[in-house]
């Protein structure tokens, strides 16, 4: 090569490791107003963080809707490894220990002040506590009710049940008196199943030291799948997946009769189902053995972002959103507070439109959400979750038997945390 | 696609030899190194952004394929990047999911690619008949579906398999037929790939009938002179003439086969037939994107992109040479 081709390449070499550092390099820190940046989702946030913002011009806070639920994960994840990222990051509970071990979050136990500490239940905070440490602070939570049609109900003279036996005798007769029509649908969805199985004290993932425990394929989820099976085999339940256009048309039109699913439910109906608005009403989900608790389904909170230069301004505006004052905000922007403070307020706003007449709506919420079987989440829970929904479709499409696919689920989560490095016992 | 359609670079063609000893002759007559530089500064801009766009991303993909996230230590131990080897790739090849959906892939590609090009012979070999009217309006009604975009087209045809906004349920029940259901776990074949024909038959036929136009017309009339049917002169002239275009056709659909992705994941909101790993590239982005195993969904990228140059050499390796010295 001679000399003056030598320089072209140099050149070019350079204008490549220009383009490289320059995508490296992060923010400088300021001395001035904090901006801290806040990924989420959730409707009510942009609003209450603008009053946020017009009271603390010290710490101003930046919303963006980077991604839904499912993908803010991966895009956190690669804006981290490429040394970037928020400040704040909202968290569905069942992500917090995959976004741990991924060193995404931070352990924000030293800031956490005691009128913090008062603002959630103990159940709440063991939601984001992960191993030893605290990564996030709690946001809405879900606890499941049984959502159902109080009209088609009273035409077709059905009561509304209060244990699984009666749902399934009930799905049966739904098909008797009105055969277009089903009760509700099976839990192809793994957040569903788990909540299902929660109440009988199912504990899929747990700690024994330094080892993880599975129990997926325990005794408690696969009398949750043995009881559903019959049903799907005998036409007595749907087994169209929820969300879909599908879905929407049927509940929308009363082919089905009930959903359950979080309190967070009657919120997405609106949108999905707008012109049953009033004719729903909610109530316990069944029970299994009469116990009381409920399941969870859903619910996030906001984690602080490993690479945030200001944890303790970011954790003092979270106290504010999600503790006390704003998590009341939150409850009238249509969120379900995981605050003791927020689920108070709620008995003071209107009910949602869905539901509109049931005047004990938010006590019988209240109710259900006081009462909340514990949950431990995994660090590879998509995993599991993607096993059993993709699965679970198998079976059905094979006839095959439903707890063979709670043993693949079983199956593919372990050897996911085998191959990750986790000891499994 | 022009690459495929030009001929041979210059410099492959000139005798490297002999170009060497002519610039070395010249730069003794000018005193210069200039001609030799010329090239260079020229392909500069090329070969830069060859390098940063193809040669950088593929390089850092086969890297990400030998490493992986392992823990390092404890139940909340923190994943730190580590080599691994091959790991990554014998977890892919083992891997009975990644396997399958292989096997969805196959049966989606032989009803697809077939009656793509099937189809597309056909309307070329119709549109290229003499007393043909209206070909140009013809033409563009067959590629128009072509130029709409994959969401778009599979948005459109999911809500005609939709059993309550499907016209064609509505046409079966008005003649008493009950409901057919486009989005069970069998029919998903045939519904996939009917996106994926609807949208390609056009692009497949355009190459198809320039293929055509291009063959000179006296053979035909030394066909027709011998009492040739059009039928015969289709099936013994210009279908074996056309056999180089149909190789590209082919190529052509067997890459886009094995790149299927949008349509399979535009559907999955519709139906429940269609799993996260359904097809092979749906589970490689899961994996990248849903369950954060980069590593993973790299070895099993460079599987693909293997396996995709494996089939085109062979395909042209084999086929290739029958056909081009067929026609020569």
């Amino acid at each position: 090569m001679t000399r003056k081709s030598f320089r072209i390449f140099a050149t070019a070499g350079a204008a490549v490791a220009a383009l490289a550092l320059s995508s490296c390099s992060g923010s400088a820190a300021d001395d001035g107003p904090v901006t801290l940046e806040y990924w989420t989702w959730a409707p009510a946030i942009p609003e209450v963080a603008e009053q946020w913002n017009a009271e603390n011009p010290d710490i101003q806070v930046k919303v963006v809707e980077a991604a839904g639920a499912d993908d803010i994960v991966a895009k956190l994840l690669a804006a981290q490894r490429a040394g970037e990222g928020p400040d704040i990051v909202a968290a569905e509970y069942q992500k917090l220990p995959n976004l741990v071990v991924s060193d995404a979050g931070l352990d924000i136990s030293e800031y956490i002040t005691d009128d913090l500490r008062d603002d959630f239940t103990d159940a709440t905070w063991n939601l984001t506590t992960v191993g030893d440490g605290v990564y996030a602070v709690p946001q809405d939570t879900g606890p499941m009710v049984f959502l159902y049609r109080a009209d088609l109900f009273e035409q077709y003279g059905l009561e509304v049940p209060t244990t699984w036996d009666e749902y399934a005798a009930l799905a049966a007769q739904v098909r008797e008196v009105a055969p277009d029509s089903y009760l509700g649908g099976y839990p192809d969805d793994t957040s569903t199943l788990a909540a299902y199985a929660q109440p009988l004290g199912a504990q899929w993932w747990s700690t024994d030291g330094d080892a993880w425990e599975v129990g997926i394929d325990d005794v408690e989820t696969q009398r949750v799948a043995d009881f559903w099976q019959p049903l799907v085999r005998d036409d007595v339940v749907d087994t169209t997946h929820f969300f879909t256009p599908e879905w929407n048309t049927m509940m929308n039109d009363g082919t089905l009769l009930s959903w359950t699913a979080g309190v967070w439910a009657p919120g997405t109906i609106e949108s999905v189902a707008p012109d049953t608005a009033g004719k729903w009403r909610i109530a316990k989900m069944p029970s299994w053995d009469g116990e009381t608790t409920a399941g969870l389904m859903g619910g996030s909170s906001a984690m602080v972002s490993k690479t945030s230069e200001h944890p303790e301004e970011a954790v003092k505006f979270l106290e504010w959103l999600n503790g006390g004052e704003g998590s009341i905000l939150l409850a009238e922007g249509g969120l379900f507070p995981a605050s003791i403070e927020g689920q108070e307020s709620l008995s003071s706003l209107p009910v949602p439109a869905i539901v509109e007449g049931q005047d004990d709506f938010w006590t019988v919420a209240a109710d259900i959400a006081s009462d909340t079987a514990p949950v431990t989440w995994g660090p590879n829970v998509q995993v599991a979750f993607d096993a059993w929904s993709d699965s679970i479709k198998s079976v059905v499409a094979s006839g095959g038997e439903f707890t063979d696919a709670l043993t693949a689920t079983q199956d593919a989560t372990v050897a996911d945390l085998k191959k990750t490095g986790f000891t499994v016992k | 696609m022009s690459s495929l359609t030009q001929g041979p670079p210059e410099a492959l063609v000139t005798n490297p030899t002999s170009e060497r000893q002519d610039t070395v002759r010249e730069r003794k007559r000018r005193g210069s190194i200039r001609p030799t530089l010329a090239p260079w500064a020229f392909l500069a801009p090329a070969i830069v952004l060859f390098v940063l766009f193809l040669v950088i991303p593929i390089g850092y993909a086969i890297y990400l394929s030998f490493v992986g996230l392992r823990v390092d230590g404890g139940a909340f131990g923190k994943r730190t990047q580590v080599f691994v080897g091959f790991e990554n790739y014998v977890s892919y090849l083992t891997n009975p999911e990644f396997i399958a959906s292989f096997g969805r892939l196959a049966l989606f590609g032989f009803i697809a690619v077939p009656l793509t090009l099937g189809l597309a012979l056909l309307f070329a070999l119709l549109l290229d008949l003499p007393g043909v009217k209206a070909t140009r309006f013809a033409r563009t009604a067959i590629f128009l579906p072509y130029a709409v975009p994959g969401v778009i087209a599979t948005l459109l045809w999911g809500f005609m398999y939709l059993p309550t906004t499907s016209p064609f349920n509505y046409a079966l029940n008005a003649i008493g037929l009950p409901d057919f259901d486009f989005l069970s776990s069998n029919s998903i074949y045939g519904s996939l790939a009917n996106i994926a024909i609807w949208a390609a038959v056009g692009f497949n036929m355009i190459i198809l009938y320039t293929a055509l136009r291009s063959i000179p017309a006296e053979i035909y009339e030394a066909a027709k002179l011998d009492g040739a049917p059009e039928w015969r002169i289709a099936w013994h002239i210009k279908i074996p003439l056309l056999a180089p275009a149909l190789l590209l056709t082919l190529l052509f659909s067997l890459i886009g086969t094995l790149q299927a992705y949008g349509e399979p994941m535009t559907l999955r909101t519709l139906s429940s037939s269609i799993s996260y790993s359904f097809f092979p590239l749906m589970k490689i982005y899961r994996d990248a994107f849903g369950t954060d195993d980069v590593s993973g969904a790299a070895a099993a990228s460079v599987v693909m992109a293997l396996g995709t140059l494996l089939i085109s050499i062979l395909l042209l390796r084999v086929l290739q040479r029958r056909t081009f010295d067929n026609a020569r």
